[in-house]
């Protein structure tokens, strides 16, 4: 039929687009991240790993590396057991005031993210507690809160109430009830909240960028500040990090609880 | 004694003893409180956020004094007349939601065709190599892939130097108002398709072949049948987008140059730059109202849609 061709062709040049504009960017990283030339130039002067030997080398680097693998810890550590537990809540009990409630747990996603960071800048600065690193990782963990109450709310509206009515007819006490029904029912979605909370945590920007000092510069941050001058590939070397890490959580979430549920309708 | 001790395992006492002391914390007649008491992490967590608010609602009453740079101890409106009538901030404001309703039509429009194909395509290995491709720069960060754009779009950048093969001699790319629109596009299509395809998905594939069958073709089908379906979608998928672009920082300051400023660098310079807390405060609490203002608007128009977090409604 010349109709279904007229449509596969018309929506495979959007497809097409789609994939080359997503994807350009994280190639020609990849690929400035091997030359052998001192600037990225086109066509690449050649491979060698240099950059990457380089970096290995650049405390600050390694430095500001740690530092964001800090901040995303502290921030996975916090947002799990809170937002498993109000995820769970949510989904499971007939709370009064829930349309408030839900509103109220949204508030870090409606409120512009520059808003928020300001704002936690004041609170946490008022409060004397800024140039250190937990505090990062717990405003990451607030303005990314929403992310992990989805992600355990979607499977825990999977989750029949009967199990647990049954578990405790059976004669299992409540706390018994949480970690042998409820819990391993919400698994897939902690897993994927955690997934979450830990890249977006790892990457954050704008959030960090308000807090920390120079001292305690996160990665994206001291690229970001490296970017003003000269465009070299040390940086495409260190961003492939990002890169390697994002790989890993992609990796993961489709191992372990697969890819395909972004795609359920709820 | 051993027999009892197999009998009665180590893992059942550990357990008892954890629902005692479950017990005595939080004795039977609390039970209605459960689940607040469950949902009262996340909301003191978010509680940091509403206090942010407050000390940003104090500050923006409060003028610079430039002689002291310090906040003034009185309360004035003075802040907000400066910032709804200098122009500066008028046009960056313009700029700013001109570029995010252009960057959420394109975004929309990009991202259809994509979920679509990842939704309804029969080949598993095609729907996880779309997957992929989107989650990865998803999971990159703002900064990496402005980065990847340099690269690309510089004055030395790839483009150019391919330009330069052909014959075409160089050009500006970067640091203008196209580039931060595209980079935003770039940005958003990730969340744009993640909203777009569980709305799609909700659509029976039997509906589209039944419009097939009744004589529409696929243009017809689309605008009659899967189009308005996937309403809920495109709400949710187009609040996200035009909030986010709307908001980022990022992009424009990386891909702009200095010159594309959105409003969310208008509001950091006025806190690293000019250091006038009271001002920046003013132009950050002004953009959460207009924010809150869409979300609000949307929501009851539309509906939470995609991104309702509650109880499944039967």
């Amino acid at each position: 039929m010349s109709g279904n061709r007229g449509k596969t062709i018309v929506l495979w040049i959007f497809v097409i687009f789609g994939l080359v504009m997503l994807s350009a960017p994280t190639l020609v990283v990849l690929g400035a991240s091997f030359t052998s030339g001192n600037i990225i130039t086109f066509p690449p002067d050649g491979f060698s790993l240099k950059w990457y030997a380089k970096i290995a080398g650049a405390s600050d680097l390694r430095g500001a590396f740690l530092r964001s693998l800090v901040v995303a810890s502290i921030c996975t550590v916090i947002a799990v057991p809170a937002g498993t537990l109000a995820g769970i809540a949510l989904s499971k009990y007939a709370v009064r005031m829930e349309k408030t409630i839900q509103v109220y747990l949204l508030l870090p996603f409606t409120i512009p993210l520059i808003g928020s960071g300001i704002g936690l800048m004041l609170v946490l600065g008022n409060a004397g507690m800024l140039g250190q690193l937990w505090p990062v990782g717990l405003a990451c963990c607030v303005i990314n809160l929403p992310f992990m109450i989805w992600a355990v709310t979607a499977s825990a509206s999977g989750l029949d109430p009967d199990l647990e009515l049954a578990a405790a007819n059976l004669g299992a006490p409540p706390l018994q009830t949480f970690l042998h029904v409820t819990l391993p029912a919400v698994t897939p979605g902690i897993i994927t909240g955690a997934l979450l909370m830990f890249i977006l945590a790892l990457n954050e920007f704008l959030v960090s960028l308000l807090l920390v000092d120079a001292r305690i510069v996160t990665l994206p941050v001291q690229i970001y500040n490296s970017i003003r001058s000269i465009i070299t590939p040390d940086l495409a070397a260190i961003s492939v990090v990002f890169i390697a890490c994002a790989a890993a959580a992609i990796f993961l979430l489709d191992r372990l609880v697969g890819l395909d549920i972004f795609l359920k309708s709820k | 004694m051993k027999a009892a001790r197999t009998a009665y395992p180590i893992r059942w006492r550990v357990m008892d003893a954890l629902e005692a002391v479950a017990g005595i914390l939080w004795p039977r007649f609390f039970r209605a409180g459960t689940p607040y008491l469950m949902l009262a992490p996340a909301i003191l967590l978010v509680g940091l956020l509403v206090l942010g608010l407050w000390q940003m609602a104090d500050a923006s009453f409060r003028t610079l004094d430039t002689n002291t740079f310090l906040l003034s101890e009185d309360y004035s409106l003075a802040n907000y007349k400066r910032a709804v009538t200098e122009s500066l901030f008028i046009t960056v404001a313009g700029r700013s939601l001109v570029g995010s309703i252009i960057v959420t039509v394109l975004t929309l429009v990009i991202s259809f065709p994509y979920a679509y194909v990842m939704v309804r395509t029969p080949s598993a290995t095609l729907r996880k190599f779309l997957l992929i491709a989107l989650f990865l720069p998803f999971f990159i960060g703002q900064v990496v892939r402005a980065y990847g754009w340099l690269i690309i779009l510089g004055n030395q950048g790839m483009v150019n130097e391919a330009f330069g093969l052909i014959g075409i001699a160089p050009m500006r790319l970067l640091y203008n108002y196209p580039a931060v629109l595209f980079g935003l596009v770039q940005y958003m299509m990730p969340f744009a398709v993640l909203m777009l395809a569980p709305a799609l998905t909700a659509i029976p594939e039997e509906i589209e072949a039944a419009a097939g069958s009744l004589g529409a073709d696929w243009v017809r089908t689309f605008r009659h049948v899967v189009l308005p379906m996937a309403r809920p979608g495109f709400v949710g998928a187009g609040l996200v987008v035009l909030t986010l672009s709307l908001t980022d920082f990022a992009i424009p300051a990386m891909l702009g140059g200095g010159s594309q400023d959105f409003i969310a660098n208008a509001i950091y310079d006025q806190f690293f730059r000019t250091s006038d807390q009271g001002l920046g405060a003013t132009l950050a609490l002004l953009l959460v109202a207009v924010g809150s203002l869409l979300v609000g608007l949307v929501f009851t128009l539309f509906g939470a849609g995609t991104l309702a977090m509650g109880r499944v409604k039967a």
